[in-house]
């Protein structure tokens, strides 16, 4: 299946495309990425499983020829790291969302990060519950306006990749749904690399997040995250110099790469 | 090889209008069947993937396809093989 071009397309079920997402929704793009990575990696369906919890995000799964496991709200990882424990010969590709992953699922994200177990999980980060319209999350940023925020969010966020970092994965990067080649290579490294793997991709919600903040249109959002990205090592030099740090902005990049001891790897 | 947006996907969303670095997609004007308006393409032998991907049996550039959240934007073949005179913008 690798190798031949744009042979990343076949790893969607046709049958079930198009699929249910908003119009300019950047799931869809994530999933291409993920997609493009597994297969660069010479992986079959038959040797990978992607598991999701609930959420817009976590539908991706449903969308893909492999065997998956869509679960229940905030479990995507205890169940993939049932899978990759039983049967560590496969590779167990997670998708989630920021709510799913650090609201509901946040004790499971961290204990699997100190584990270390060696899962990859792509994050789409939209900032908010996109499947039930629109409530804020732990990601939602600061003075940002959601249904249950309407005033304007006065709690501070999760850096879900700092987080990760903190927690002890292995391998964490964060792009957007702008950054399709970096985002790629970002999930292969993370494919390839034995333990925990957070892929954290930024995405736009033009019907949840970009409606309320003035970012309706999906291009207006994806013009924002490719003007406020900064990347990870012009962000730690300014961090170094004690340039003050503009908080509407945000580091991209690889956060870590290392190879602290990992549970489920194939002998 | 020839580009094409599959009608029955394109939501309309215009991202491709956006990374595409010749322009070749533009933002459409009328709304099909389905009412979504599909970008239109400008004069899309233009594109590097066209022209190359049979030369170097990859896909060049890509980032349209990549970027598209509904998985509308692909190559097929041209049959029969029609050389094009192409002048490329710098
Ligand atoms: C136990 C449980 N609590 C609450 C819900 C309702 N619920 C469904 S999706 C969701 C949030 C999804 O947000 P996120 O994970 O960020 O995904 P998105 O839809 O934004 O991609 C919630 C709270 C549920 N399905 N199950
Ligand atoms: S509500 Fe938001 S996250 Fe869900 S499909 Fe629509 S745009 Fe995507
Ligand atoms: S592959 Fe690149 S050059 Fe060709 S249409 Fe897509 S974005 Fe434009
Ligand atoms: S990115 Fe895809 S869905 Fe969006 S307008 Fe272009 S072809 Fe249509």
């Amino acid at each position: 299946m690798s190798g031949n071009p744009g042979s990343f397309q076949d790893w969607f079920r046709q049958d079930r495309l198009p699929h249910i997402y908003c119009t300019g929704c950047g799931n869809g793009t994530v999933i291409n990425c993920t997609l493009k990575a597994v297969d660069s990696m010479g992986w079959t369906p038959e040797d990978t499983v992607f598991i999701s919890g609930i959420g817009c995000s976590s539908r991706a799964p449903g969308y893909i020829v492999t065997d998956s496991l869509h679960t229940t709200h905030g479990r995507a990882i205890p169940f993939a790291t049932g899978v990759k424990l039983s049967r560590p010969d496969l590779h167990v590709v997670v998708f989630t969302g920021d709510g799913d992953l650090a609201a509901i699922g946040g004790n499971h994200f961290i204990h699997a990060c100190r584990r270390n177990i060696d899962l990859t999980v792509v994050c789409m980060n939209n900032y908010i519950y996109g499947m039930t319209g629109g409530q804020g999350s732990p990601c939602t940023p600061l003075g940002s306006v959601s249904t249950t925020t309407p005033y304007g969010c006065s709690e501070p966020p999760f850096d879900l990749s700092e987080l990760a970092v903190a927690a002890g994965a292995n391998h964490v990067a964060r792009w957007t749904s702008y950054h399709v080649r970096e985002l790629t290579r970002a999930v292969q490294d993370g494919l390839e690399t034995p333990g925990f793997s957070l892929i954290e991709a930024v995405v736009q919600c033009p019907t949840g997040y970009g409606r309320k903040n003035k970012l309706r249109e999906a291009q207006a959002m994806v013009d924002w995250m490719r003007d406020h990205a900064v990347l990870i090592k012009k962000w730690r030099r300014m961090e170094e110099e004690g340039t003050p740090l503009p908080p509407d902005r945000f580091p991209v990049g690889e956060f870590v790469r290392r190879s602290r001891p990992a549970m489920g790897v194939p002998k | 090889m020839k580009l094409i947006i599959d009608e029955t996907r394109c939501k309309g969303c215009n991202l491709c209008t956006l990374v595409c670095p010749y322009s070749i997609f533009q933002e459409g004007t009328t709304p099909n069947r389905r009412g979504v308006v599909v970008p239109v393409l400008d004069r899309p032998e233009r594109c590097t993937n066209c022209r190359l991907q049979k030369l170097y049996g990859r896909v060049l550039c890509g980032v349209c396809q990549m970027i598209c959240p509904d998985q509308a934007i692909r190559w097929v073949d041209e049959k029969p093989y029609e050389p094009q005179k192409v002048v490329i913008e710098y």
